[in-house]
């Protein structure tokens, strides 16, 4: 595999979230507003990267029976770093996301490419990996969080778009709905449907 | 497959846990001061916001020493040593009085902004870990708008199931949140014995329209 189609995959035809179907609930969470989004999005792909990074280079000396556990404490004490710089830093946000930090742990993206790809790849493949993933990520949560905040609150990252536009004097409305989780999953439903029209090679 | 003896294995996670223990240790003492400096930060805020001023985190040290004066207690402690302890915070025109209590799952807290006749004018609460949804609902605006015009003066206020909004002593529980709202009763409870009789204990002298003119 080129090194270049680490990077590439996750974005399209090996997407986490659209392809693999992992990391949902984290998708329908963090993504009401486009911030939270964006710092999730960066923090997963830390986390993914670093983790993929160590477990690859301890991978000769990780006994196979406990390499489970190994990879845990590894996730574990990456995201508690996460979890205290962005307290550290950027509180608010940090409050915001709450406990979603936390659950980077149980991501299944991140335990996933540990078992999948740095157990058996060379670091700096696993680097990329992990970085490719993250991203790939990422990329559906901003996209989410993009079109729940613009529509459902009429901001973008906190700045009025829509009273802006002068939209609410013609008589525009927020959509509530869209604030609400089970939209998200309605809109992943839209970009898995996107993308497999236009990728054949998804299609069963 | 490579085979790993079991003495390796035990050394190895032992190494492991050793070196996240110290690296996460390290990165806490490392961080601890900007982090207390934000909670700090976020509890003026929201002491700020149960007297109308929306404050950020960056302004509201500012805010909060420019508007609001806390008044201390003496303690003493197990050894018998005294030391300070915040007892009710003043802004020009009333008081507002900390609440501490426990809630299902961790401690949960608020604030109480009541006027010289002991009606309530603002309120927030907030809390460590109640379930989303269910009793984290109580760090909503929804639930602490619902505080505004009570009174604590001649009974605690509580919770309840259908609570008659009209009567200044009613607020309705938090459906779903049981034990949450037993917390914030508990809560009420204990701050309506400390600080019932406030406005007789300390001197306010001040006007509505003073207090509209300092909080802008």
């Amino acid at each position: 595999m080129k090194i270049f189609d680490l990077i590439k995959l996750p974005f399209n035809k090996n997407n986490p979230v659209t392809v693999q179907v992992l990391g949902i609930c984290s998708c329908l969470a963090v993504t009401a507003q486009l911030k939270p989004a964006v710092v999730m999005a960066l923090s997963v792909t830390v986390v993914v990267a670093l983790a993929n990074l160590i477990i690859s280079l301890l991978r000769n000396t990780i006994p196979p029976r406990i390499r489970i556990i190994v990879q845990l404490v590894v996730v574990s004490t990456l995201v508690i770093l996460v979890n205290q710089i962005l307290m550290a830093f950027v509180y608010d946000v940090s409050k915001q996301l709450s406990v979603y930090v936390g659950l980077i742990i149980t991501n299944c993206i991140v335990m996933g490419r540990l078992e999948a790809f740095a157990m058996s790849h060379k670091p700096m493949e696993s680097l990329l990996d992990g970085i490719g993933n993250g991203l790939g990520y990422g990329v559906i949560l901003v996209i989410l969080g993009f079109v729940r905040e613009l529509f459902g609150s009429g901001t973008l990252w906190g700045y009025p778009v829509m009273e802006k536009l002068g939209l609410y004097k013609i008589g525009y409305e927020n959509n509530g709905f869209i604030i609400m989780a089970p939209m998200a999953l309605i809109l992943v439903g839209i970009i898995i449907w996107i993308q497999r029209s236009r990728n054949k090679d998804l299609c069963e | 497959m490579k085979q790993f003896s079991n003495k390796y294995m035990i050394l190895f996670s032992l190494s492991l846990a050793a070196i996240v223990a110290l690296l996460l240790s390290a990165v806490s003492m490392f961080l601890k001061e900007r982090q207390t400096r934000n909670q700090q930060a976020e509890t003026k805020q929201m002491i700020l916001k149960t007297i109308g001023i929306e404050a950020t985190l960056d302004n509201a040290d500012k805010l909060f020493d420019r508007n609001i004066l806390t008044q201390e207690k003496g303690v003493y402690d197990a050894n018998g040593n005294s030391h300070a302890e915040i007892d009710f915070y003043q802004y020009d025109c009333g008081f507002i009085i900390p609440l501490k209590g426990n809630g299902l799952w961790g401690p949960i807290w608020g604030y109480l902004a009541v006027d010289s006749t002991m009606t309530i004018v603002g309120a927030v609460f907030d809390h460590e870990g109640e379930t989303p949804g269910l009793g984290a609902e109580i760090a909503t605006d929804k639930f602490a708008e619902q505080f505004i015009g009570k009174k604590m003066d001649v009974r605690p206020i509580v919770l309840k199931k259908k609570a008659d909004p009209s009567s200044p002593y009613e607020v309705d529980a938090i459906s779903g949140g049981t034990m949450t709202s037993n917390g914030v009763n508990a809560m009420l409870e204990d701050a309506f014995n400390e600080y019932e009789n406030l406005n007789r204990r300390v001197e306010l002298s001040c006007s509505k329209e003073e207090r509209k003119e300092v909080s802008r």
